[in-house]
């Protein structure tokens, strides 16, 4: 399917739309928001379209972003075209004919203000197909809390940037474990790694955005 | 050679006679104070009582006047959290809510906490005519960063004059600030831009070379040393950075020191930093800090490497574990220590040392590198070899060199931590320091009285012989009589037919014989509960 197969460059590259003077080398070629309303239009199904360029799309960047071989701006860029092609998918995750994996809530604990890692491994799951609910930065517990409520069966992850707010990110995960045990919650950010994950009762640690998707994805294979 | 000197040698990559030492110690000082980081970041006063305060614990070679990365952005409007163990965070970006890059103006030396920093600068500068000052100076991308908000990452791709446009501005910032620092007495300006991690090399060239290349020659034409500080993960831009041509390049634990050091001397610039933060100064021991100290100074090697924490040192990171790292700095040979310790296979065997030192003769143990050819610890055996005689063959010594299986077992059995070690009878007794002969002989002395006391006590037990008045106990105690002339152990033999005392050890049968020992265990310091659990067990 070669219009999916250009899609899908298009989120790997971070093409947006055919005015986009990113990448240079795709200048004046249809982007993200042509593509998905041509093949929509064209009779390819949404969970086509999401299974066969977009998640593909974002497995590359996640992939090459853990490499090191692309950084956050480049990032950022197919999170932009990803989002532009989700706009359009977007009525049919409503209706339900697109299914997604599950719903993640995502948010940086209380008491730090830092959101790039945050923002990085939201959209990189997304763009994997999960469902993602940002509580932002300064998280407070309840608000994680009211989340998990809302949305029974999420998967919940914490990012703290600080080693000052490393004490919060545990008293979070203990509070979530005490009230739902059965809640998966995932810690990442600079300061973590595996041992403080272990101490303070979390489920997954990744140093990557793309290690957290490869973990959600095997709990929903 | 002043500590200043030693370091401006490194900083030309010149060969050093020992590792300068720039611990980066920002709002952490305001911990050795007792103040907020917000009370330390704000006051003048402050920052130099803390400045005292980290100069007098870390003897260090150079270190920052101050660490904060916002000092700039707040000049220029954008809104900071205070916070009490962290530096300020910038929470709003001035460029992403309607100012426009033409309306910003280059802060002048009252703008914000510019006069609090330089103020503080020109005082502790020549407070330390010997230590180097490092002027701390946000660079520009990290600054844009802050002026713009994340949105920069996006507009670096989408919009590449606007950012170039805006990176010239905050160069010109960067520039300014680091003549307010030269004038104000830094020989030391550090460009520190942690957010170019994020980006790669053909942006970092294409953004941030130009900006930093012009600012590094214009400190060059002042005649001060200029450092290029990233935290964070920024192996792919090492080469970049060494490119802009600061005399220094400074780095965090996220990139393999011998990397930078292949880089960055190949291209005639020195380098530091590198020691681990979180896990090691910060949740570490002292021990744990020494030993990473000591990995870095001889992966880094003499020239050119000056040993610095990755990045800015957290407000509660232990003020022990800095010192340590200022001991093995100025002591080659507690570095060399380290090192043999280092190097000795972890499956060390550790003895039962439950009853050491219960002989009759007191034993006096010297841990060592190697007497014969460390200077400390041949002074130390010599101490102990001379005042042995002085005790007649009560007192017997032995080395235990650390070189060898046997000394290291030995160390790890008694917990001993430091090199050379006295321990009299298994316990440590002198640590480091070598002790005067009075101070020796008295310690010993004290030990020959304990075990003389023991001896009188163990000695206060008595035999009961418990009976009827029809038993005939004649026989009984004829064998008690005999056993201890053969022992030379002569007991108090009690005989009793009171009631009380058949029911208080539940005799059944007579006669009996009781012994009851009476042990003096502690006096006049409280033993832990785990010692006295241990003398209970042997009930």
């Amino acid at each position: 399917m070669e219009l999916l197969e250009q899609l899908l460059k298009c989120i790997e590259f971070g093409k947006v739309n055919k005015n986009a003077p990113y990448p240079p080398d795709m200048k004046g070629q249809d982007g993200a928001e042509e593509l998905t309303q041509i093949a929509l239009s064209n009779g390819i199904s949404p969970q086509e379209i999401l299974q066969n360029a977009l998640i593909p799309g974002m497995e590359r960047v996640g992939v090459k972003f853990r490499e090191n071989k692309i950084f956050v701006p480049q990032v950022l860029m197919s999170a932009k075209a990803m989002h532009a092609s989700m706009s359009f998918l977007k009525p049919y995750f409503s209706s339900g004919e697109v299914k997604r994996k599950g719903t993640f809530v995502i948010g940086t604990v209380a008491g730090d203000l830092h959101d790039i890692g945050k923002n990085l491994v939201s959209m990189i799951i997304e763009g994997n197909g999960w469902e993602v609910i940002d509580l932002g930065v300064d998280v407070k517990t309840d608000k994680f809390v009211d989340a998990i409520e809302k949305n029974p069966g999420c998967i919940v992850g914490l990012s703290a940037l600080l080693t000052t707010t490393m004490p919060n990110m545990e008293s979070t995960v203990r509070k979530i474990k005490e009230l739902y045990p059965n809640t998966i919650v995932l810690v990442g950010g600079a300061p973590v790694n595996d041992d403080f994950r272990a101490k303070i009762g979390a489920d997954f640690y990744s140093p990557d955005p793309q290690g957290a998707v490869d973990y959600l994805n095997k709990l929903v294979a | 050679m002043s500590s200043k000197e030693l370091l401006f040698e490194a900083l030309k990559v010149g060969k050093t006679s020992r590792t300068p030492w720039v611990p980066f110690v920002g709002c952490h000082a305001g911990s050795l104070i007792g103040v907020s980081a917000s009370e330390y970041l704000k006051s003048e006063e402050n920052i130099i009582n803390g400045l005292n305060e980290a100069i007098r614990r870390y003897k260090p070679d150079g270190i920052p006047v101050v660490f904060d990365l916002q000092i700039e952005a707040e000049a220029l409007g954008c809104q900071l959290a205070w916070a009490d163990d962290n530096p300020p965070a910038v929470i709003s970006h001035p460029l992403s809510e309607g100012v426009s890059l033409s309306d910003l103006k280059i802060p002048d030396k009252n703008s914000g906490r510019i006069p609090i920093v330089l103020q503080a600068t020109k005082k502790i500068c020549k407070q330390y005519p010997d230590i180097a000052f490092y002027g701390l100076v946000t660079g520009p991308f990290t600054l844009a960063l802050h002026l713009l908000g994340t949105d920069i990452f996006m507009q670096m791709l989408e919009n590449p004059d606007y950012i170039n446009d805006l990176m010239n501005f905050t160069g010109e910032v960067a520039k300014t600030m680091a003549d307010y620092y030269i004038d104000a007495g830094c020989d030391v300006i550090a460009l520190v831009d942690p957010m170019t991690s994020q980006i790669d090399p053909l942006s970092f060239q294409q953004f941030v070379t130009p900006q930093a290349t012009r600012i590094f020659e214009h400190i060059r034409s002042k005649n001060k040393f200029s450092s290029f500080f990233v935290c964070g993960n920024a192996q792919q831009n090492i080469e970049a950075m060494c490119d802009c041509r600061p005399d220094n390049i400074s780095i965090d634990e996220n990139i393999p020191l011998d990397y930078v050091k292949s880089i960055a001397l190949s291209k005639g610039v020195s380098f530091g930093g590198n020691m681990r933060l979180t896990l090691v100064l910060l949740m570490g021991t002292p021990e744990d800090a020494q030993r990473e100290a000591l990995e870095c100074i001889e992966l880094g090697g003499d020239t050119g490497y000056i040993l610095s924490p990755g990045c800015d040192l957290p407000m509660h990171t232990p003020p022990e574990n800095l010192e340590a790292v200022a001991q093995i700095v100025y002591d080659e040979y507690q570095r060399s220590v380290i090192k043999t310790l280092k190097e000795k296979p972890s499956n060390i065997e550790t003895y039962d040392f439950k009853d050491y030192g219960k002989g009759d003769k007191v034993i006096v143990d010297v841990i060592t590198l190697d007497s014969e050819s460390c200077a400390p610890c041949q002074y130390m055996v010599e101490a102990v070899k001379k005042v042995t005689p002085y005790f007649e063959g009560l007192v017997e010594w032995r080395e235990h060199t650390i070189k060898k299986m046997e000394g290291v077992s030995f160390m790890s059995s008694l917990m001993i931590r430091n090199i050379p070690t006295i321990c009299i009878d298994g316990k440590i007794a002198f640590v480091s320091k070598i002790p005067p002969q009075n101070e020796l002989i008295a310690a010993i002395q004290k030990r020959i009285n304990e075990k003389f006391k023991q001896k009188i006590y163990s000695s206060h037990a008595e035999i009961t012989l418990i009976h009827t008045e029809k038993d005939n106990i004649d026989e009984w105690k004829k064998v008690i009589e005999k056993a201890m002339i053969e022992t030379g152990k002569f007991l108090k033999v009690n005989t009793t037919t009171d009631n009380q005392m058949f029911q208080k050890f539940m005799v059944t049968k007579t006669p009996a014989i009781i012994i009851t020992k009476h042990t003096l265990k502690a006096e006049g310091e409280l033993p832990s509960v785990e010692v006295i659990k241990e003398w209970l067990k042997t009930i």
